[in-house]
């Protein structure tokens, strides 16, 4: 049962009415508890923001670290203790942002931890401000004109640096996401699972998907399978505006780091 | 089978009430003491998981409880499991 | 051996088993020594990491796995670990952390020595601490107190710092290896204790992960579970006190020193390279009246220590930066504390700290 798998005691959690952190944390521990993984030897990882609070709601030992740096507390962990199973919470400002060079570092060592970025395009704990995700044109309180540097696509720069295995999905599709969680828990190496979520306090309010429902409709209407988008453009064409694709973006076996020694 | 909605965790986002195919869950319309409009389970004969799970032996469906980003939705046991006595409509 | 791969050495003698690091000058030696060597050592691993930031990030990781883990690094890479340090300080994790000081600020020197870490040690990350700070003068210290410094890591579950300069790192000397080095390993969680409940000496018991005890760990201000508390004062309060309390109340218990002359009357107080120069004028020189008292732990500073000297007229203080530790005295005496500063690299030379001893009125 994935409540086993929850600190009971500490729910309800922090996160706002309609979050879709809270949906991700269900479709992750749904994965892990597929996997039959030991809970004693699964470890939860976090940086700071709102994702990160995740961790603190699972009954695990976990590491609710500093700023962006999750990734290289989880590099120490898996490197010292490879038996153990690895899994970072992470957000788009901690990952993109702050976080970066160490992201792209663990994709290139291709290390073996799953990393989940809950993308929701906005720094939500200190009220909203921009990150490297937000899309060209959308206000947040640092960006109230409309925001206008080019956001990052966390899938493609995790497929450029090495990881094994990259995949994007929303807070909309839970089994899919779920099925795609599992997937990247049990591929060796790097596993980067970017999930497009919604925001409706600090995000949606200042882009009018004031209800958690909206952005969800949003969500489900301009998701494009990836597969099902190779198969019918014509090649070259552009994705219609505010589209992005989802699914499993690539699936390799590149050589890893930290898996245990075959004994 | 059936379904329960943990009011002391519902936030009232409603999102139930937009994902169940099987339209189950109608939103509240009176607050609860903590002034949340916690949905409504107005008809959950409907759900595919509390009919049929023991006639499929898996889980069906689900996503509400999936999505459900507090927590707040799951299944609990009604009586034995007699898989015999599944009722089946159609 | 040179300085630094004894402290390597040292590391490996106490059992490391995780080194994350990232080249530095004049530090390097250390991390490529651990290369070398770790390969070699079954479960051992070493990691160049990205940056200072990763490589203390995953030393911290690391040591929640139960391995003893350390890096090394010099003062730009330093100033980039600090955050991390609050961290390691916040949630109680052993881990060790050398520092081969070079010339700053920025990036200053890089092949000179300096002593001008030695305050950021202590207060360079925000918020109210304490750690353990060592200071070698030889070759054979570096190997000694590095592997000390992991016991006292795990015996107090806090980063413990070996604040090495360039001289030391660099200096090559022969030295004695012996055949085991004392191993104190942290003190276990009793079974049913909640994880950050303080022990009578306000160290908790330590649980390695992965031994299903699900230990949350968090840098927010936390109650004993492990949970987050971040809006209580008197939990903040509590926590923080306890956190410095534990090391500051232990501190004359975990003072590492030489005295040499109790009846001087000219006091040098000295640790790292200064330590050789002074030893040159109060031993060889035999300069009357002086005597010296040679710190190997910094910090927590044992200021009980100043009191052993009855007959001290003034306390001289030669260090290789603008009198930091020098100020650190002058809170705990009542006698003139005179700094002798050099900055640069070079080492004091013998001359300049007998005019010192003449300038505070000493050898008429």
């Amino acid at each position: 049962m994935r409540d086993d798998w929850l600190r009971e005691d500490r729910l309800p959690h922090i996160y706002c009415a309609g979050c879709g952190n809270g949906t991700i944390m269900n479709c992750v521990l749904e994965a892990v508890e597929k996997t039959g993984w030991d809970q004693k030897k699964t470890i939860f990882i976090s940086g700071i923001g709102c994702s990160s609070r995740a961790p603190g709601y699972i009954l695990t030992d976990s590491l609710h670290t500093t700023h962006g740096r999750a990734i290289a507390f989880a590099t120490g962990v898996k490197m010292a203790n490879p038996s153990l199973h690895v899994v970072v919470f992470t957000g788009d400002g901690d990952l993109a942002a702050i976080g970066g060079n160490h992201f792209i570092h663990a994709c290139r060592r291709n290390i073996d931890i799953t990393v989940v970025c809950m993308n929701n395009h906005i720094y939500g704990m200190t009220g909203g401000q921009g990150s490297p995700t937000t899309p060209i044109g959308k206000t947040s309180t640092t960006t109230p004109y409309g925001a206008d540097e080019a956001p990052f696509d966390l899938a493609e720069l995790a497929m450029a640096a090495g990881a094994n295995y990259v995949a994007r999905w929303t807070s909309f599709h839970v089994k899919q996401l779920t099925d795609s969680v599992l997937t990247g828990l049990n591929t060796p190496g790097f596993s980067l699972i970017e999930v497009r979520c919604q925001c409706p306090t600090s995000y949606g309010r200042r882009n009018k998907y004031r209800e958690p429902v909206d952005y969800m409709t949003y969500l489900k209407s301009h998701a494009v399978l990836k597969e099902k988008w190779e198969r019918s453009a014509a090649p070259g064409t552009e994705l219609p505006v505010d589209s992005f694709l989802v699914g499993e973006f690539v699936r390799r076996q590149r050589p890893v780091m930290g898996v245990p020694d075959e004994a | 089978m059936k379904l329960e909605i943990d009011e002391s965790r519902c936030k009232g986002c409603n999102l139930c009430t937009m994902v169940c195919p099987y339209k189950i869950y109608r939103p509240g319309s009176r607050p609860n003491r903590r002034g949340i409009y916690v949905p409504d389970l107005d008809q959950p004969e409907r759900c595919p998981n509390c009919r049929l799970q023991g006639l499929y032996g898996r889980r069906l469906c689900g996503v509400c409880a999936l999505i459900c980003p507090d927590q707040a939705i799951r299944w609990v046991p009604e009586k034995p499991f007699e898989p015999m006595k599944v009722v089946i409509e159609y | 051996m040179q300085g630094n791969i004894a402290s390597a050495e040292g590391a490996l003698a106490a059992g490391c088993t995780f080194f994350g690091g990232y080249p530095i000058t004049p530090s390097t030696e250390v991390a490529e020594h651990m290369a070398t060597r770790m390969p070699k050592i079954k479960g051992a691993c070493f990691i160049q990491m990205e940056d200072e930031i990763a490589s203390i990030a995953a030393v911290i990781g690391a040591a929640w796995t139960g391995a003893r883990s350390m890096t090394a690094t010099s003062g730009p890479g330093f100033s980039l670990m600090m955050e991390n340090i609050g961290y390691a300080v916040m949630t109680e994790t052993p881990c060790v952390i050398v520092n081969i000081q070079r010339g700053g600020p920025s990036t200053g020197q890089p092949t000179m020595a300096a002593q001008g870490d030695i305050m950021q040690v202590k207060f360079g990350s925000h918020g109210d601490y304490s750690i353990i700070a060592l200071a070698p003068s030889s070759v054979q210290e570096c190997f000694d107190l590095t592997a000390k410094a992991f016991n006292l890591a795990d015996r107090f579950r806090t980063p413990v710092f070996l604040m090495a300069d360039e001289v030391i790192g660099h200096m090559r000397e022969k030295i004695e290896i012996p055949d085991s080095v004392e191993i104190v390993r942290p003190k276990p969680l009793p079974e049913g204790a909640l994880p950050f409940a303080p022990g009578p000496d306000g160290v908790s018991g330590f649980a390695a992960f992965g031994t299903g005890r699900h230990i949350p760990v968090t840098g927010l201000t936390h109650d004993e579970r492990g949970y987050p508390d971040t809006t209580n004062p008197a939990r903040h309060e509590s926590l923080v006190r306890r956190l410095v309390s534990k090391i500051e109340d232990a501190r004359h218990d975990i003072a590492d020193y030489s005295i040499v002359n109790e009846e001087a009357e000219y006091v040098f107080v000295c640790y790292g390279a200064p330590v050789r120069t002074v030893r040159e004028v109060v031993e060889r020189l035999r300069l009357p009246d002086t005597g010296y008292l040679q710190l190997r732990t910094v910090w927590p500073f044992p200021e009980g220590l100043l009191s052993r000297f009855p007959k001290v007229k003034a306390f001289i203080v030669p260090e290789m930066n603008l009198g930091m530790m020098a100020r650190e005295i002058e809170r705990h005496v009542s006698v003139p504390v005179i700094p002798v500063s050099k900055i640069g690299g070079d080492l004091h030379t013998p001359e300049e700290l007998v005019e010192a001893v003449k300038a505070a009125g000493g050898l008429l």
